[in-house]
């Protein structure tokens, strides 16, 4: 069986270098990374491996993509046109096995575009880091965040509004964040640090930066050190964690106030976190292609499945709107929301409740109903972007790729499982 | 059922439209019995259902009714496509590929071991003659070559039974030639053609029995041979006979009540002449 989905699979992979479409896909990638890898930029010394990373994952992979649902919309229907297809399903070969050698096919196909430009987009990444002040290497970290455990406010809060604590200065009350799985192994490569998100404010004249008492200690020993930082607004700061603080025990506790009495802070149980920090970006970057990877797995699997039945411009329509909304469906489930909540919203409830129109409420039900499912039916690819993940240095957590693993093959099967009927129904004329 | 290598029972087809409307007749209540090591030729007018009959009989289409069986086994089996070899009316080939890789390709999907494979592939493109051209990609290459790689490619799984969909269509006589006597090697092979053609002089000089088709319907079937022997007429063929023994001979015939339709001497056809002369010249 496998003989037989690998020789589909290696048809379609030749297929595919022969008609020059790989050169286009692999030319143009390279010569657009290698344009933004040269274009001056004004901002920091980091910015450009930002841009790098962006283009690469933002526009390189999103062009090949285009490039791969053109290829896997068009092949089988170009085979029925063109009538190879008897050449095929004239063999002992099931229908299934056709189609599932063509996903393979155009899998392989992905895989090799996508090895070929992030190896060349990571190669030059890391070219370009190494040429960087030590500071701004920080970008190729791979964090990984250690949960809060218990957030609380000692002494009194100032006020509350929005879900968010205020704290006035001058030790009236203190922000507490217990983490009780941080984990230190003495001797290893990890290093720890605290990255601040609280908000500042100051009753005084305007201003921008506030002095800040921050406390990080052994949650079972007390053992720890207190620092005074300088708190900007909307712009967290960092802090690394003294390894002898973290003992076995794995418990800090962070306190933060503000110094003077005229400052304020507002604080909720996220604006502190703490991550264990490796130097893993070239193991977190492949994790974020493997991830780009099965979006390319998935979209394939959509386009030939859409091919089992439609004609090949009808399907590259039908696959690129799937690609578009898939990637907008937060954007969808918001719509059908909102229309679901029209009336709450006074926008139209006094019309409505004046005269009632029994065809918008219809219409309306009805386009709710649609929506509800286009969310439910598209396949969610906002799921795979991992670009946040390395633009933020956060290790992309297994779970993610495990989750994003399950999710496309549970979505590939169902797909394939419909590509089967659809094309053992069809005839050949 | 063993002995028949097609058969077919109540074989219908009926086009339907979008709307699942009725449009097109293709093929009507089709009885068909083939034997196996024959030569088969189906004949009939563009659109008489022959093509949708091969097509049925591969499954590419779907009966609306009735039953078929190829080799014993029903038609919609996998597995008795193993020993089927196919050659559509248009030599549909990916073009990207060269003789060799085709052969490859329509090999492995055979499931042919490598070194089998190998052997036969060689040998199929020497026997169709286009062993210089096998490293061409086969966007080069001429009707009459397609046409003779695509037959190469119906039988790469040295298949028990071979459905050629017009294989002469496409080809100079001297092709053609070479094909119908590919076809009579199979034959000696002990295999089974289905010859589907409106050529007649094709089929008339290669096949045992025939099958006419009009409008999709069997119109009749039977042994060549049977079908154009005229019973009520006899044809001497002879040598070096002097014009007063042939008078003679007219004169015996007249005496026992016969009546001598023609006398003369017997013309080969043209495609002899074309093939000999090319052939001398070569």
């Amino acid at each position: 069986m496998f003989t037989i989905l690998l020789t589909i699979a290696s048809h379609t992979f030749r297929e595919a270098i022969r008609k020059k479409i790989l050169h286009v896909l692999i030319g143009l990638g390279i010569l657009i990374m290698a344009v933004v890898s040269i274009v001056p930029t004004a901002d920091g010394p980091d910015a450009r491996i930002k841009i790098m990373l962006v283009v690469f994952f933002q526009v390189v992979v999103v062009l090949c993509m285009v490039g791969i649902i053109l290829l896997s919309a068009t092949s089988l229907p170009h085979e029925i046109e063109d009538r190879t297809i008897y050449g095929i399903l004239s063999k002992p070969i099931s229908r299934l096995k056709v189609i599932a050698g063509k996903i393979l096919g155009f899998t392989l196909v992905s895989a090799f575009v996508l090895v070929i430009l992030s190896f060349l987009n990571i190669v030059a990444v890391l070219r370009i880091t190494t040429q960087l002040p030590g500071k701004c290497q920080d970008i190729l970290k791979a964090r990984n965040e250690c949960k809060v455990s218990e957030f609380s406010i000692q002494g009194k809060a100032h006020h509350i509004s929005e879900g968010i604590v205020w704290i006035e200065g001058g030790r009236t009350g203190i922000a507490v964040w217990n983490f009780s799985d941080v984990y230190k192994k003495p001797g290893s490569k990890f290093s720890l640090e605290a990255e601040f998100h609280v908000k500042i404010e100051s009753s005084g004249d305007f201003i921008n930066t506030i002095p800040l008492a921050v406390r990080i200690e052994n949650a079972v020993s007390g053992q720890g050190k207190t620092e005074v930082l300088s708190g900007k607004a909307d712009e967290p700061f960092n802090v690394k964690i003294d390894p002898d603080i973290v003992q076995d025990n794995s418990a800090i506790t962070i306190t933060v106030f503000p110094v003077h009495r005229t400052d304020y802070i507002g604080v909720t149980p996220g604006d502190v976190r703490v991550f264990s920090v490796q130097k893993g970006f070239v193991s977190n970057y492949t994790k974020a292609v493997f991830i780009t990877f099965l979006k390319f797995f998935l979209i394939v699997v959509i386009a030939v499945m859409g091919s089992t039945y439609l004609s090949a411009p009808v399907n590259i329509l039908s696959s690129l709107i799937v690609f578009l909304c898939g990637h907008v469906l937060d954007f969808i489930k918001d719509f059908s929301f909102l229309i679901q909540n029209h009336d709450l919203h006074g926008h139209s409830s006094q019309a409505v409740s004046r005269e009632p129109n029994i065809f918008l409420i219809y219409l309306d039900s009805a386009m709710e109903k649609v929506l509800e499912w286009f969310s439910v039916i598209l396949p969610d690819f906002k799921r795979y972007d991992s670009l946040q993940f390395l633009l933020k240095g956060i290790n992309i957590p297994l779970e993610t790729v495990e989750i994003s693993l399950g999710y496309t093959a549970l979505y590939a099967g169902i797909c394939l499982i419909i590509s089967s009927i659809l094309f053992k129904k069809r005839e050949f004329f | 059922m063993d002995n028949l290598a097609v058969r077919t029972e109540g074989l219908t087809k009926i086009y339907r439209d979008f709307w699942r409307r009725k449009s097109t007749l293709a093929l009507t209540n089709l009885n068909l019995s083939i034997e196996r090591g024959e030569i088969f030729g189906l004949l009939g007018p563009n659109g008489s259902g022959k093509t949708t009959t091969v097509k049925l009989l591969l499954g590419l289409l779907f009966p609306t009714s009735g039953k078929s069986w190829l080799l014993g086994y029903p038609s919609s089996d996998l597995k008795i496509k193993s020993k089927i070899g196919f050659l559509p009316e248009e030599s549909y080939l990916y073009k990207f590929l060269n003789a060799e890789e085709i052969l490859d390709f329509y090999g492995k999907l055979f499931g042919i071991p490598r070194k089998e494979r190998r052997g036969r592939i060689d040998k199929l493109i020497y026997d169709v003659g286009l062993w210089p051209h096998r490293k061409r990609p086969l966007s080069q290459y001429s009707k009459g070559m397609l046409r003779r790689i695509g037959l190469a490619q119906s039988m790469i799984n040295n298949p028990e039974l071979i459905l050629l969909d017009e294989p002469t269509s496409g080809l100079d006589p001297i092709g053609s030639y070479e094909i119908k006597n590919l076809i009579l090697e199979f034959k000696k092979q002990g295999k089974t053609v289905v010859l589907s053609s409106h050529l007649l002089a094709d089929v008339q000089n290669i096949c045992n029995r025939i099958a006419i088709l009009s409008k999709g319907i069997l119109q009749v079937t039977g042994s060549v041979q049977e079908l154009l022997s005229q019973k009520d007429v006899i044809q001497f063929l002879v040598r070096n006979l002097s014009l007063n023994d042939i008078q003679a001979v007219e004169n015996l015939i007249k005496n026992k009540n016969g009546s001598v339709l023609s006398i003369g001497h017997p013309s080969s056809t043209l495609e002899e002449l074309f093939v000999k002369t090319i052939q001398n010249q070569s």
